[in-house]
Order: C-alpha cells, then sequence, then structure tokens
C-alpha cells in the first residue's frame, strides 16, 4: 500500500467500511473522513475503535459531531500531503460531488508517485453493474477531482448472500474495466464469512464488518 | 430482477417507479435526501414528472394537483417536513385523493436531530391535519418489505382513494441490503378513475371537481360517514403483522422497523438463556395490529413495548391489552437506537420471580 491511499467511488460501494479496514489492517497514522454527502454510517463514528489501533482520525471541524450534516472539513486533513512520514487512507463521499472536495489540496500534493486513487467497486449496485457504467463513474471521479484514478478495488459483496462466486463475478467485470481502461485491480476484498478456494486480482484482504451493526 | 444491493431510499425511490409512480413533488430533508436524488434522473429516463417545489408546503398541494388529475403521485420528506405536509395531506383524505408519502423519520420535536427515530408514531398514526381522518400507514423492518410496500402502496392508494405512508426510521433509509425490486407481490383490480378532474368532461358529460368543502352540515356528516366506511374497511382488511417465537412464550416485546431487528438479536440471547421470549412485530401503523394480540397464547404475561420514541405507541398497546396483561415500555429518542442488551435487561426485570 502507498503511503497515502483515498478511496472514491459511487455511494454504497463500500468506501467506509474500506476504509475502515485498511487503517484497521496497516496501522496508518491517520484515517481521514472527508464524507460530506452521507450523513449515516461514516467511518467517524468508529473513532474509539481506530483510536485503539492507532488511528488518528481527522472528520469535520466539528468534532464528534455525528448528528452534524454540516460540510465542514477539518484542517487536519491536509497533513499527510504536508508531512511525508505521515501513512494515511482517505474516505470520500460518494459519486462525483463526493470527489470534489479534493480540489482543494490540488496545490499542495507534491509528492504524486506516493499517492494512490481507489475506486471502490460492488458490481451489485445497479450504477455499476457494467463495464461501461464504471468507465463512466471513473470519468466523472476525475473529472470532479483532478485526480487520476490508480487502481480498483473489487468490492462485490452482498452481505449474507456473498459467496465466492459473487466476488469471481465481479472480477470479471473488473477485468474487462481493466483491459478497457489499463487501471488495474489492486485489491479484492471478501466478507470473512465467505470460503474461497484460489486467489483473487489484485491483494486479497479480508472485510470486517465495522460500520452497520450486526443485527443490520 | 436478481438481488441487487440497495441504500433504502434509493430502493424506495426505484420501488417507486415499479410501482407506477407517475410523478414526484419533494422538497430535500436529511436523511431521506436520496429519494428525490434518485428521482430526478430517474423520472426522467422513465418519461415521468420530477419537481423538486420551493417549500414542503408546495410539495404536497402539487401533490394534490397531480392526484386529483388522476396520476398516480409520491412525495417524500423526514419528521419536520411531513408537519408541514398535514395540512396538504388532510385535504386529500378530504378530497378523497391517492397518494403516496414516504417519513424517513428523525429525531424531533421542530427541527430535533438528523439520526434515526420513531417518534413520529404519533404524527403518523393520528395526523397532524384537522378532522376525522385516517392516514393508512406501514412501518416496515427490511428493506424488502419496504420496497414490496412502496410498490403496493400505489394500489392501496387508489383502492382507497386515500394517502398512504411508509413510515421508516432513518436507518432504514440510510443502510444497504440486497432488494429484488420485482419480488411478487399481491395486485389490485382498480377501476379507472372516473372522479378524475382531467380535462375530459366533454367526454364524459359532466364536471368532476375535487373539494374537501361541505359548506351544509348534514352534507358535510355523510361525507365524514362515507370515508368512516373507508377506515372500517381498512381495520378491518389491513392490520397486517408478523409474530416471531410468541407460541411457547411468557414475554413479548412489541416492536416494529428498526427496533424489531434488535430485539430479534435479543430474543436469540434470551431464549439461549432459557426465557420464552417473542415478538410482536406491527408492520400496519395505522390500522394497529390489534388481531395480532388476539392471536398471542394465554402463557404471555407480560408485554414488552420498545421503541425509538418515548411511549407513543405504547399508548396503543395499553389500548388493545385492556388491562389483561402485564404492560412495561422502554424507549431511546433523539436519534438513540436502543441496544439489543438493553433491551434484553428490560425483559429480564419481567421474568416471574426475578424482582420480587
Amino acid at each position: 500500500m502507498k503511503r497515502i491511499t483515498i478511496l472514491t467511488g459511487h455511494y454504497g460501494s463500500g468506501k467506509s467500511e474500506i476504509a475502515v479496514n485498511l487503517a484497521v489492517q496497516e496501522h496508518t497514522d491517520m484515517l481521514v473522513d472527508l464524507d460530506i454527502i452521507n450523513p449515516y454510517f461514516r467511518s467517524r463514528s468508529v473513532r474509539a475503535l481506530l483510536e485503539s489501533h492507532g488511528v488518528e482520525v481527522a472528520e469535520s471541524t466539528l468534532e464528534n459531531a455525528a448528528g452534524s450534516d454540516l460540510p465542514f472539513i477539518s484542517p487536519k486533513g491536509s497533513r499527510p500531503f504536508v508531512s511525508r512520514d505521515l501513512r494515511a487512507v482517505y474516505d470520500l463521499g460518494g459519486t462525483k460531488h463526493g470527489a470534489k472536495i479534493m480540489m482543494q489540496y490540488r496545490d499542495i500534493i507534491k509528492d504524486p508517485d506516493n499517492i494512490d486513487f481507489l475506486v471502490v467497486i460492488n458490481i451489485n449496485r445497479m450504477e455499476t453493474d457494467s463495464a461501461e457504467k464504471i468507465i463512466h463513474v471513473i470519468e466523472d471521479l476525475e473529472a470532479t477531482s483532478q485526480l487520476r484514478v490508480t487502481g480498483l478495488i473489487n468490492n462485490a459483496n452482498m452481505l449474507e448472500y456473498t459467496d465466492e462466486q459473487t466476488i469471481r463475478d465481479g472480477e470479471a467485470v473488473l477485468k474487462d474495466v481493466e483491459a478497457k481502461t489499463g487501471i488495474p485491480i489492486v485489491m479484492t476484498f471478501v466478507e470473512t464469512h465467505v470460503k474461497t478456494t484460489g486467489s483473487f486480482a489484485g491483494e486479497t484482504r479480508p472485510l470486517t464488518r465495522y460500520l452497520a451493526e450486526h443485527w443490520l | 430482477m436478481a438481488k441487487v444491493l440497495m441504500k433504502g431510499n434509493e430502493a424506495m425511490a426505484l420501488a417507486a417507479i415499479k410501482g407506477g409512480c407517475d410523478a414526484f413533488f419533494g422538497y430535500p430533508i436529511t436523511p431521506q435526501n436520496e429519494v428525490p436524488e434518485y428521482l430526478s434522473y430517474h423520472m426522467k429516463e422513465n418519461n415521468r414528472v420530477f419537481v423538486q417545489a420551493e417549500s414542503e408546503v408546495a410539495a404536497i398541494n402539487m401533490v394534490y394537483g397531480a392526484a386529483g388529475a388522476g396520476a398516480r403521485v409520491l412525495t417524500s420528506s423526514s419528521s419536520p417536513g411531513i408537519a408541514l405536509k398535514q395540512e396538504g395531506i388532510s385535504y386529500m383524505a378530504g378530497s378523497e385523493l391517492p397518494a403516496v408519502i414516504i417519513n424517513v423519520m428523525r429525531g424531533g420535536p421542530g427541527l430535533g436531530g438528523i439520526q434515526p427515530s420513531q417518534g413520529d408514531y404519533n404524527q403518523v398514526t393520528r395526523g397532524g391535519g384537522n378532522g376525522d381522518y385516517h392516514v393508512l400507514s406501514f412501518g416496515p423492518e427490511t428493506l424488502q418489505e419496504t420496497v414490496d410496500l412502496v410498490r403496493h402502496a400505489f394500489d392501496l392508494a387508489d383502492y382507497y382513494r386515500n394517502p398512504v405512508m411508509i413510515a421508516v426510521d432513518g436507518l432504514i433509509g440510510q443502510m444497504m441490503e440486497p432488494v429484488d425490486l420485482d419480488n411478487k407481490i399481491a395486485s389490485m383490480d382498480l377501476p379507472t378513475k372516473e372522479w378524475a378532474s382531467n380535462g375530459k368532461s366533454g367526454e364524459r358529460g359532466r364536471l368532476n371537481k375535487i373539494v374537501s368543502l361541505h359548506l351544509d352540515p348534514y352534507d358535510l356528516e355523510k361525507h365524514n360517514l362515507k370515508l368512516k366506511k373507508k377506515y372500517d374497511e381498512m381495520v378491518e382488511k389491513e392490520q397486517r403483522y408478523e409474530l416471531i417465537n410468541t407460541d411457547d412464550a411468557d414475554i413479548v416485546i412489541v416492536a416494529y422497523g428498526t427496533v424489531a431487528r434488535v430485539a430479534r438479536s435479543t430474543v436469540k440471547t434470551l431464549r439461549e438463556e432459557g426465557i420464552k421470549v417473542g415478538i410482536l412485530r406491527p408492520i400496519s401503523l395505522w390500522p394497529f395490529p390489534e388481531k395480532a394480540f388476539e392471536k398471542l397464547p394465554e402463557s404471555v404475561h407480560s408485554l414488552l413495548t420498545v421503541e425509538m420514541s418515548l411511549g407513543q405507541m405504547h399508548q396503543d398497546v395499553r389500548i388493545v391489552n385492556e388491562g389483561k396483561r402485564n404492560l412495561a415500555f422502554y424507549g431511546r429518542a433523539g436519534g438513540v437506537v436502543p441496544e439489543a442488551d438493553e433491551i434484553a435487561d428490560e425483559v429480564r426485570k419481567l421474568v416471574k420471580g426475578a424482582n420480587a
């Protein structure tokens, strides 16, 4: 994983769950929650868990205001772009509107080789269920964020309905995207309850559900 | 269609399109914004009408107009926005206009907060508008149940010529779950809308008027009794509920929506401890499912109402119970969701002899 990983995608693609999983698995220094789209299920809601893994959480200027959906962004969010010893995961809000927020960092991103801008794709979402739609989403995200997408994350999980085939179906569509755009599949996330044989494209990582309560 | 992964709000929006919704009028408010957002793209693609009105009051009156012209109409909002729409809803009930209203509930009163709540129970089941009327209303638990009800709600609204409300808390609006939008649901045989005011009086040979004004008191009373007959039919035919693990139960939790989901965990834990507990889950909020209480076995000595509000549904439980069983209540408010173990502690207090 590069020093900075920025996660984007359609809303409901699983960005926040993956952001939390990556921060916990990699013990990053920071998780920057830049979600100004969604009022619920944000990565900042598991601040205590992240802090227990040594991950500092940057979110709204109104810290701990879980009940707020005001689009305030903490200035702490820019630190990893400036301090080159900080490892961080960035969790953007969904769609191109959520990705637009990256524009504010355009002038301080001076270390592009150490930054990954990854699109999380769940092919079970109707907006990203074909290569054509995914390529369209990628173009939108690049246009509003002014960043080049450097990799794809296959997150074809369907909660209790996930099995190995679900993940393989996601991989097949993303392979097509990879062939058409040259953007590689860099990671595959698999829910912890799924039994798998063999490997998947990119790095295979377990996905633990941190944000949704077990009864959801 | 196979199962797809959807967020509650967008699933309800797509379900409305599948349910034959011709027009949507609404105004943004958290936590239901994905409903209008989704429809703003997809109604147009399906050659239907989408209008973001200048306010909730404007939106509900646009709903009134379009429903009066015979269209299948939807509006959606969240608690304080629904409060603003109450006048229009009363007018629609009075004018016998069908419409579907989605209410994604948040904490109150007033502006309250944006986290999930069931604090609109009274607003949903008693209505905030004037006069003798009711809104047929449902409080589903899963996204599948929610989308099935949204689709069916358009038929029910047309059948009864009355507003139908789908009331979910913010969590159901925001959560993700796999759903099948083409799940088989009951279809109703509906007559054409001969009453609609659609500019075709020439063909019809008479003018259709959509009014709720009846200045002659005897006339109005006749109209009130006609409406009452419809509400009696709803009470008879539309009570919906689910009984979960109640066959051998000593204690039954009464809970709907998200709280019922949490209570399922509670029941699992307590059953492992040997406590015989079940759930009575209202699906229709109005009419309140009184019939479900008649089906509980004699072994049930206590009912525990759990709500994300402070005893609103509990009043209905008390009315139905008529002093028969021991009653208890547990509620969280303001956007706080009760935890499974909090509910378990309340149930343990009701185990006979536990707190003697």
